[in-house]
């Protein structure tokens, strides 16, 4: 299955890939595309249209993986998925709002179906997901009350500092300490997904459906 | 317990806090917070430069008359007040119509005899260097000169590398991967003397290995070699001020040389046992800034005010989260919400 990614940062990728491949229990095809790379939330928010058009237009990819942090954002809620239900400050929200209405758009293409557009949220960061069967402080549900309470268990920074041992990673240790996190959580994405229900459950229902 | 250690020897780390400057050019009361990685934004004409220029002088004090750095159209005393993490201070000054003194001072103000720490901090004074590279000069073949180091403007780099191949090979191996990384159609640095005691260098292609003469290299590939370079050296000055390190390159290779500045800056994150360097950077890339959002404590605003330059940490700007929000930071600094911009463009 040709599959595109497209994250907050390229150094995610590698480790976001092998999460999926092992969803689809198959190896997935990067379909030709320009080398994509986003600069965070705002990055990934300003391109996801360009980057929708060029997949839907000049490629034979049939799917495609977003996958962003949810930072200090308010994290998807089941309320939001009733009708009219929709969060907008809420990037899953935002995001499955905004790829309808692009997808919508698109004119239609001689021998290609729409692509398939999955949404993962990692929150607060995919750090987090790297820290699931670590660190049994962190979770959505703790985080989602520490936003609530106004008191965060954790920063991204404590994240950082605990997946790469500085809150200054450099590219090359972000991207081998994701790919060794990734190859740990494929052995149990049911974990990921019983810690991350929203953030990654969602994401890994929609892939497993395809 | 090696984490103790650590932190024991962390306290013992060599570093400038903060300068206040009084009456020094465009500098005519300002104060700038310094950390091991400090990154300055601001118009040009700022004193972002100057305030560098500043950290050279102590060596030189006598050097400089008062008629020739006092801010333009005064007439009064010069200081330049260096506040070391130990809390003991290094005074500059020149009085109207003199060359400049430096004395060591307490934290009272209490002037101190020359011992042996304020020679260390003098030592380290003298390694203070400030680059502004320029690609032509990095790319110069040079004489082969033992002790020649990194030049100001990048001259010299060829001896750099010679000497560090020759004498820290497993270093001069991790720069040519580095290098794979950041320009990967490169894969190692090759020296030729094309004429006798002299040295030059090219970079071979990793496919066909085909040699490229350094002065047949593209600008933006000197600039991060000479980079990459400073960040892998054993022994790298004790502070290094880079301008514009984001001059020349693609804005992609700019996560790289936030790296490699963070190398030179926390060389224990990458595994270096040598001291940290105090790194200080200008910038007016937007991109560059970017980088720094989860950091503001690094970044420093040089902002023009009528009284003169202030500088101010990002950090201390109020309601900072509030005003990013899904934004990028360089796009708000760029609006000026921020500071730090040229006032009437």
């Amino acid at each position: 299955m040709k599959i595109a990614i497209f994250s907050e940062s390229p150094e995610n990728e590698e480790a976001i890939r092998i999460i999926i491949g092992c969803l689809l229990g198959k190896m997935t095809e990067t379909a030709r595309l320009p080398n994509l790379q986003a600069r965070g939330w705002p990055g990934v928010k300003g391109s996801i249209t360009a980057v929708l058009r060029h997949l839907h237009y000049s490629t034979d990819a049939e799917a495609l993986i977003v996958v962003v942090d949810s930072d200090d954002s308010p994290v998807h809620h089941l309320s939001h998925d009733q009708p009219d239900g929709a969060d907008l400050k809420c990037r899953l929200c935002y995001l499955r709002t905004e790829i309808a209405r692009i997808q919508n758009q698109l004119k239609p293409k001689a021998g290609r179906a729409q692509i398939k557009v999955t949404i993962g949220l990692a929150v607060p960061a995919i750090e987090a997901w790297y820290r699931a069967g670590i660190d049994p402080q962190v979770a959505e549900t703790a985080w989602i009350q520490g936003l609530q309470s106004r008191r965060p268990p954790y920063s991204r920074n404590d994240l950082k500092q605990a997946v790469y041992g500085t809150p200054r990673p450099s590219r090359q240790l972000e991207q081998q300490r994701g790919i060794k996190e990734a190859q740990r959580l494929a052995q149990d994405l049911n974990l990921l997904e019983k810690l991350f229900p929203i953030g990654f459950g969602s994401l890994a229902r929609s892939v497993r459906s395809w | 317990m090696l984490c103790q250690l650590w932190a024991q020897d962390y306290n013992l780390v060599v570093m400038i806090e903060s300068v206040q400057f009084k009456n020094f050019k465009v500098l005519r009361d300002a104060e700038l917070p310094l950390g091991r990685f400090t990154l300055i934004v601001g118009p040009n004409g700022s004193g972002k430069s100057t305030a560098l220029q500043a950290l050279t002088m102590a060596n030189w004090v006598s050097n400089y008359s008062h008629g020739r750095i006092v801010t333009a159209g005064s007439n009064e005393l010069v200081e330049i007040i260096i506040n070391w993490s130990g809390k003991s201070k290094t005074l500059l000054q020149w009085s109207p119509g003199s060359t400049g003194r430096m004395v060591f001072v307490d934290s009272q103000g209490v002037p101190l005899p020359i011992n042996d720490r304020q020679r260390k901090l003098l030592q380290w004074l003298n390694g203070v260097r400030i680059y502004s590279l320029d690609p032509k000069q990095i790319a110069k073949e040079m004489p082969l000169t033992p002790q020649a180091e990194l030049q100001p403007d990048g001259a010299n780099l060829v001896i750099v590398l010679d000497r560090l191949r020759d004498q820290s090979l497993e270093r001069f191996d991790s720069l040519n991967e580095a290098l794979g990384q950041w320009i990967p159609e490169f894969d190692r640095i090759l020296f030729e003397t094309p004429y006798g005691g002299s040295r030059a260098f090219l970079l071979r292609t990793r496919k066909g290995h085909h040699k490229i003469p350094a002065a047949e290299l593209s600008h933006g590939t000197l600039l991060a070699l000479a980079m990459l370079t400073l960040a892998y050296l054993p022994d790298p000055p004790s502070m290094v001020c880079l301008e514009d390190p984001d001059r020349g390159l693609h804005p992609r290779l700019l996560r790289d040389v936030q790296d490699a500045l963070y190398r030179l800056a926390y060389p224990e994150n990458f595994g270096e046992s040598r001291k940290p360097v105090q790194v200080i950077a200008t910038t007016h890339s937007p991109y560059f800034l970017d980088l720094y959002r989860d950091h503001p404590e690094e970044v420093v605003i040089a902002e023009k005010t009528d009284l003169g330059t202030q500088f101010k940490r990002l950090s201390d700007h109020p309601h900072l989260d509030e005003i990013l929000r899904d934004s990028h930071l360089g796009e708000i600094w760029y609006t000026g919400i921020l500071g730090g911009v040229p006032a009437h463009t």
